[in-house]
């Protein structure tokens, strides 16, 4: 079943188009990662869907339904930067999300500040929090009363290493408890790390979508060697299927079509031609050379 | 809408800005109206001739059934501090994002808007008992026994809230239009001050007599003419002021149809 329906979602700053018609679904229990370089429409499209922008056409529904401020209501959001009343605490403005959201309770405030690491704190006011504290508060607002759908728009902005770990491990704990995290974020790395699936965006045009395995192979790549580099790179222009051989630091690169790649005829070949490989493996693209790759960067 | 209120309560009781523009109301009220009080009462209660006849030209506006008019009018000049309040109301929640984060966490547009609305009554509401306590202070200090229809202008004290309600919701409207407080106040005192003064008499010379008197803000600042001595300077204008106030009253409403209904539909329209 999908949590958020995404169709066809268009929106225009003046002459800039911001989006382009972008569609897809975010799967219940997934954690959805939205990439694009900057300027891509990630932030666009996230404001859409929780009603701070008005589309110029298309349109979005979560669970099923078309969007409402009572669905609302049941998602943790983080968008953009955290927004808080300056003047008030972290329990103060807690309490506002609650009395708005009806999400979590006077313990539950306590509790996601403890969470984040913010309960000593918890009495000063926002304006004396430090940039990472600010995020941290901001993760606090959107995990209280442990919706089952977060929508976090940069979560990392801002925290030390150690809290993006912190983060990165939350997000890991939700998955497994079946919460459905829909994230944008830059860090490439993190994203492969903890999500399950990811539409790339550029220049307001959805790139792809769907699994991270389905999105990081678009091709299959064997790594070789042997101890005679040159007869083998000779050798493997001839093996059947490949698309193309190139050497790459101490290994050669034999690309196929995806899914037809088979490493045992690969080393049954070189076998047969004299060669004995010293190396073989399947290679598996990073998502940040794939990520590159789609959006030319 | 407790739950609106409830939330908007939230916002503003730790808030110390609100706390001290709040305090500012609540005395400016009955520091203009006392202040113009005692300035009557001394230069007054001298026997010298010119004192004597200075009461013969007043009489005593802040004597019962007067006082009401004089105190509204007087109250009338002092909006601009609730104005700044209200202007406030909605060009923080500007500066700090809050207004889209109410919004992501599941609030309506019209539900955010609604608790505004609820603002501006309640702070018009403050006004009006500020303005009926100071009035009613003053005229029974005042007023001796022998005075017959003590509350025949009673209703000044409605004439005064729908004045009050309508220029803060004009306040209210330009905050929301231009999202910065002292730029909002500047523009706000600059329009009813010079702007709609002298559009007024453009009007006045050029379209028609009556014209200026249908302006946003001259609408409603009509329902509060000047106090009656005014009058023995000009009977004739003086007369005329008091026998338009119940067209004013219709011309105010539908400005304030006007404005809310803008306030609606702009921020319906708005990306937050």
């Amino acid at each position: 079943m999908s949590i958020l329906q995404v169709q066809d979602l268009k929106k225009t700053y003046g002459k800039i188009q911001a989006l382009k018609g972008v569609s897809f679904d975010v799967p219940e229990g997934s954690v959805f990662g939205i990439l694009g370089p900057n300027g891509s429409g990630k932030t666009t499209m996230l404001s859409i869907i929780l009603d701070v922008l008005n589309a110029d056409s298309g349109n979005y529904s979560w669970f099923g339904k078309p969007a409402s401020p009572d669905l609302r209501k049941h998602i943790g959001s983080l968008l953009e930067t955290p927004n808080f009343y300056h003047y008030l605490s972290a329990v103060n403005n807690l309490k506002i999300t609650n009395s708005i959201s009806g999400r979590g309770d006077v313990a539950a405030i306590d509790a996601v500040l403890q969470k984040v690491k913010l309960y000593e704190r918890r009495k000063s006011r926002f304006s004396t929090y430090s940039l990472g504290m600010k995020q941290r508060l901001a993760i606090a607002a959107a995990l209280l009363g442990d919706p089952k759908i977060l929508v976090l728009d940069e979560p990392t902005n801002g925290l030390d290493p150690v809290g993006i770990m912190e983060i990165r491990e939350l997000i890991i704990e939700l998955s497994k408890k079946g919460h459905t995290i829909i994230m944008a974020s830059h860090l490439l790395d993190e994203v492969e790390k903890v999500c399950t699936h990811v539409a790339i965006l550029k220049t307001g045009t959805l790139v792809t979508s769907g699994s991270v395995d389905e999105v990081l192979i678009d091709e299959d790549v064997v790594e070789v060697s042997a101890s005679d580099m040159q007869q083998l790179q000779s050798l493997l222009l001839t093996i059947p299927g490949q698309t193309k051989v190139h050497m790459a630091e101490q290994t050669l690169h034999v690309h196929f079509p995806k899914g037809t790649a088979k490493p045992e005829e690969v080393n049954q070949f070189c076998f047969n031609n004299g060669i004995t490989l010293q190396q073989l493996s399947i290679k598996k693209k990073r998502l940040e050379e794939r990520f590159f790759e789609l959006t030319n960067n | 809408m407790l739950q609106l209120l409830r939330t908007e309560w939230l916002k503003l009781k730790n808030y110390p800005g609100f706390w001290w523009l709040m305090g500012m109301t609540v005395l400016s009220y009955p520091g203009i109206n006392g202040m113009f009080y005692f300035v009557f009462k001394t230069e007054t209660s001298n026997a010298k001739q010119a004192a004597q006849l200075l009461k013969m030209l007043l009489g005593n506006p802040f004597e019962f059934p007067e006082v009401f008019r004089t105190a509204a009018f007087l109250s009338s000049c002092f909006v601009t501090v609730p104005a700044l309040l209200v202007i406030m109301l909605i060009t923080n929640e500007y500066t700090y994002k809050t207004n889209r984060q109410n919004v992501i966490d599941g609030w309506s547009r019209n539900q955010f808007l609604i608790a505004k609305f609820f603002n501006v009554v309640i702070i018009s509401l403050i006004v009006i008992a500020l303005y009926a306590i100071v009035t009613f202070s003053i005229g029974f200090i005042n007023t001796g026994a022998d005075v017959k229809n003590k509350f025949q202008l009673v209703h000044y004290i409605g004439l005064f809230g729908l004045q009050t309600f309508a220029q803060l919701s004009f306040a209210f409207l330009l905050g929301l239009l231009i999202k910065r407080a002292f730029i909002a106040l500047g523009v706000f005192i600059f329009y009813k001050i010079p702007v709609e003064n002298i559009s007024g008499e453009l009007l006045k010379k050029y379209v028609h007599p009556e014209a200026g008197r249908f302006l946003p803000t001259e609408s409603s600042d009509l329902l509060t003419p000047v106090p009656a001595f005014f009058g023995r300077l000009d009977q004739k204008v003086y007369d005329h002021s008091l026998s338009i106030i119940n067209e004013q009253i219709f011309i105010t409403l539908a400005y304030l149809l006007i404005f809310w209904g803008l306030v609606f539909w702009i921020y319906k329209k708005r990306d937050l």
